[in-house]
């Protein structure tokens, strides 16, 4: 099995408290992957980190077999990043902001032109590429982002809550996009809230919570590990794995407490 | 109308001014700095005022000089209408969707706005008493001048919320000539300053000539002012009529809605705010494209990039604005102290010297606001970040000394004084003070965050930039007193180049180490 991405033993820690404790992933190449948890379970850390927004304490992240510490700027051509908030340079037109993001991936000139042609028409922004960025409404500007994520036609699409802002229609078209990558062999990995979405889309899921890889697998495994039954939904699995996970967590933490 | 709900409205608009206040101490630092920033310079500027009344024998054109400035505040006000009448965010979302009038909501808002502007102009009250005590005016003269101020500042606000509500009520092309009408016709009396233009407006009715008039009467102790006194009365009373009328309209549908931004908030937040009004403003004038992809070295793409932004967001206009400014500053200065040119080079080089330490400190300011927050997009490329470092302070550099130079060779020529003193000063100033800005600043977001304090920023930037530039001034000093000679004074420009180059490399590679090990 070829895996795209790969976090072991991650660790990471930020203003006293600890992010991730030594979180394991797997992602395989060629599949939608989906990361889900409750608030504060650690997803965006994972994304940043995987992303080298964010460095971590201790642990080892691989994307396509190239350590992020070793070769970044091999290792973050292979990637295309939506951050859950995306702040983009307002003073910049549509067009010059997808030239910009292609000129400093290393796309060729000629590649440039013909991605934005593509892109604006994919994303529907044809009649925006003269407009400012700033004159943009949120769901626009989401677009324009994930264009230019896609300006160098990356192996791995990372994206944190896509659909987020975005109008059923531009969902729909998001969801379209993801399967096709797919089908072209690349892969999409999204972390997300909404579990219905993530059951519909997602080949396999993995469910984060306090930092660390509570279950992964397609719903099939998932179902097995929580027990659920053949009928249940991504929420009730997710509902079940996570309050096991409060328990064995309070467990642990009643017994550290007792040893000391 | 209920009284109550005008106070308790008044007292809430007070509170959300005055709240980001009290949220940080940044704010409350910058509201002390402001006060008294401006204090040594009101005490001036009252001495010289004082003495120039005690040796002037003919008012006129005192009351020219003031009546024109009081105009122009005048037109100020009233432009300001012709966008109509705006309420903060949380006003049409919390107040205008509440069962209140809209003349308890004007009322409220007039009272808030005097409120916020007296915050302000705290530092002109202890100008006024300076004035009061130096001139030693009775305590008659001294109120009678503050109500004939307060009766003008209701004048000015009354006009300016009336003509903002017919804006709003009304947005054909009569309304915007009516308005356009009144700021020509008030526009008059600022003639006075060219003083040259043989016009009488002196003679002719404004309110702010009425103001004038009774202002300098009092400090000369004239007594024959009941004419002015009325004349004033009368243009309060009307825009009083005219704010009562206006008040009957609902207006509240036809407002448009801005997002609040207090000017005590310096947090990032309120900065972006700004910026983003900017870039709306300045985009206006039309968005010319140099950015595409054929350019065959990043670093001028990225620079090109640069550029775009310092042109769009405004901070190019303010350097053109503040150094032509700068320019009519240093030669009045040499133009009141003597009758030859002996001085400009002084002046030159004083003013090139703080302007110069602003601009870098206001470019890398600017950055921060509109381009800090999209670092995600670099950090996460793959590019080179040092590519982008090298931009951003060859741009920084190259805008913040070339408009010095062009007005300092201009000038030089002009009145035949021997540029070198300000030239040093402004192409070191430029690299040091551009590269130890953009320094601190990544070296302060890696350590707190984006939303590092801003004052922390400015003041240490201007601490280390300042002692940094400690052999320069020195240098400076040296050929404004001695003069070199031509030989030494071109050596002296190559040392201090050397040296400004030196202090650029070593920061830059900090900068780009820095900025490596940002997490966001």
């Amino acid at each position: 099995m070829t895996f795209i991405v790969e976090l072991i033993d991650v660790w990471k820690s930020y203003n006293g408290i600890q992010a991730l404790r030594g979180l394991n992933l797997e992602v395989r190449k060629g599949e939608i992957f989906g990361l889900i948890g409750p608030n504060g379970a650690g997803k965006t850390t994972t994304l940043k980190i995987i992303v080298g927004l964010l460095k971590m304490d201790r642990g080892l992240v691989k994307v396509n077999g190239v350590d992020i510490y070793e070769k970044p700027y091999e290792y973050k051509k292979l990637i295309g990043y939506v951050p859950e908030s995306v702040s983009l340079p307002d003073y910049l037109t549509v067009e010059e902001f997808l030239i910009y993001s292609g000129k400093i991936r290393g796309v060729s000139t000629k590649h440039i032109r013909e991605r934005i042609d593509h892109l604006t028409n994919l994303f529907e922004l044809e009649d925006k590429r003269r407009s400012l960025i700033v004159s943009l409404s949120k769901g626009m500007r989401q677009k324009v982002a994930i264009a230019s994520a896609l300006i160098h036609d990356p192996d791995l699409l990372i994206l944190d809550e896509p659909f987020i802002g975005i109008d059923p229609m531009g969902q729909h078209l998001l969801k379209e996009l993801f399967s096709e990558r797919v089908k072209d062999g690349k892969t999409v990995f999204i972390s997300t809230h909404m579990l219905d979405t993530a059951e519909r889309l997602c080949d396999r899921v993995a469910i984060i919570y306090k930092g660390q890889n509570v279950a992964s697998g397609d719903l099939k495994i998932l179902k097995q590990l929580s027990r659920t039954g053949e009928n249940a939904t991504l929420e009730e699995v997710f509902l079940k794995l996570i309050e096991e996970a409060e328990v064995k967590s309070t467990r642990d933490e009643m017994l550290k407490r007792g040893r000391l | 109308m209920r009284i109550h709900v005008i106070l308790n409205l008044y007292i809430f608009k007070v509170k959300m001014l005055l709240g980001t206040l009290k949220a940080s101490k940044a704010s409350i630092a910058l509201l002390i700095f402001y006060t008294f920033g401006l204090l040594p310079g009101l005490f001036g500027l009252s001495l010289t005022l004082s003495n120039a009344v005690r040796e002037t024998v003919d008012i006129n054109p005192c009351i020219e000089q003031l009546s024109s400035i009081a105009s122009l505040l005048m037109v100020f006000a009233i432009s300001l209408a012709l966008r109509g009448y705006t309420v903060f965010e949380y006003e049409q979302n919390i107040i205008l969707t509440s069962p209140i009038k809209p003349r308890e909501y004007l009322i409220a808002d007039t009272f808030s706005n005097l409120t916020s502007l007296s915050i302000f102009a705290n530092p002109l009250v202890i100008f006024y008493l300076m004035i009061v005590y130096l001139l030693k005016l009775s305590i008659s003269s001294a109120l009678l001048i503050l109500l004939s101020v307060l009766l003008f500042t209701f004048t000015l606000l009354f006009l300016k919320v009336s003509f903002s509500i017919v804006k709003s009520l009304y947005r054909g092309v009569l309304t915007n000539i009516f308005i356009l009408a009144t700021i020509f016709l008030l526009l008059f009396p600022s003639a006075g300053l060219i003083s040259d233009l043989p016009i009488g407006y002196t003679l002719l009715p404004y309110p702010s000539t009425f103001l004038a008039k009774i202002i300098v009467g009092l400090v000369y102790g004239l007594d024959n002012l009941i004419i002015d006194l009325t004349g004033l009365s009368f243009y309060f009373l009307l825009s009083l009529l005219f704010f009562l009328s206006a008040s009957m309209k609902n207006f509240f549908p036809s407002v448009s809605s801005i997002p609040f931004i207090s000017p005590f908030d310096t947090s990032m937040r309120m900065q972006n705010l700004q910026m983003e009004r900017s870039i709306r403003v300045f985009s206006r004038m039309g968005v010319i494209s140099i950015l595409n992809p054929e350019s065959r070295s990043i670093l001028v793409f990225l620079m090109k990039k640069e550029f775009i932004r310092v042109l769009r967001e405004g901070s190019l206009f303010t350097i053109i604005l503040l150094y032509l400014l700068a320019s009519l500053i240093a030669t009045s200065i040499s133009g009141s102290l003597s009758q030859n040119q002996q001085i400009l080079p002084y002046s030159l080089t004083f003013i090139v010297g703080v302007y110069s330490l602003t601009i870098p400190l206001m470019l890398v300011s600017n950055w921060r606001a509109s381009d800090s927050g999209n670092l995600w997009i670099q950090l996460t490329s793959g590019m080179d970040i040092y590519a982008m470092v090298k931009a951003l302070l060859y741009t920084f550099i190259s805008l913040s000394s070339t408009i010095p130079v062009v007005v300092v060779a201009v000038l030089s020529m002009i009145y035949k004084v021997n540029p070198v003193a300000p030239l040093i000063l402004t192409i070191s100033t430029s690299m040091i003070g551009c590269s130890v800005n953009l320094y601190v600043m990544i070296g302060l977001i890696k350590l707190k965050g984006i939303g590092a304090p801003s004052l922390l920023i400015g003041l240490v930037s201007m601490l280390l930039s300042i002692l940094l530039l400690t052999p320069v001034y020195i240098l400076v000093m040296l050929e404004l007193n001695l003069g070199f000679g031509d030989a030494r004074s071109w050596l002296s420009i190559v040392v201090v180049v050397a040296y400004s180059i030196l202090i650029t490399k070593i920061l830059s590679k900090e900068i780009g180490k820095n900025i490596y090990n940002i997490e966001l």
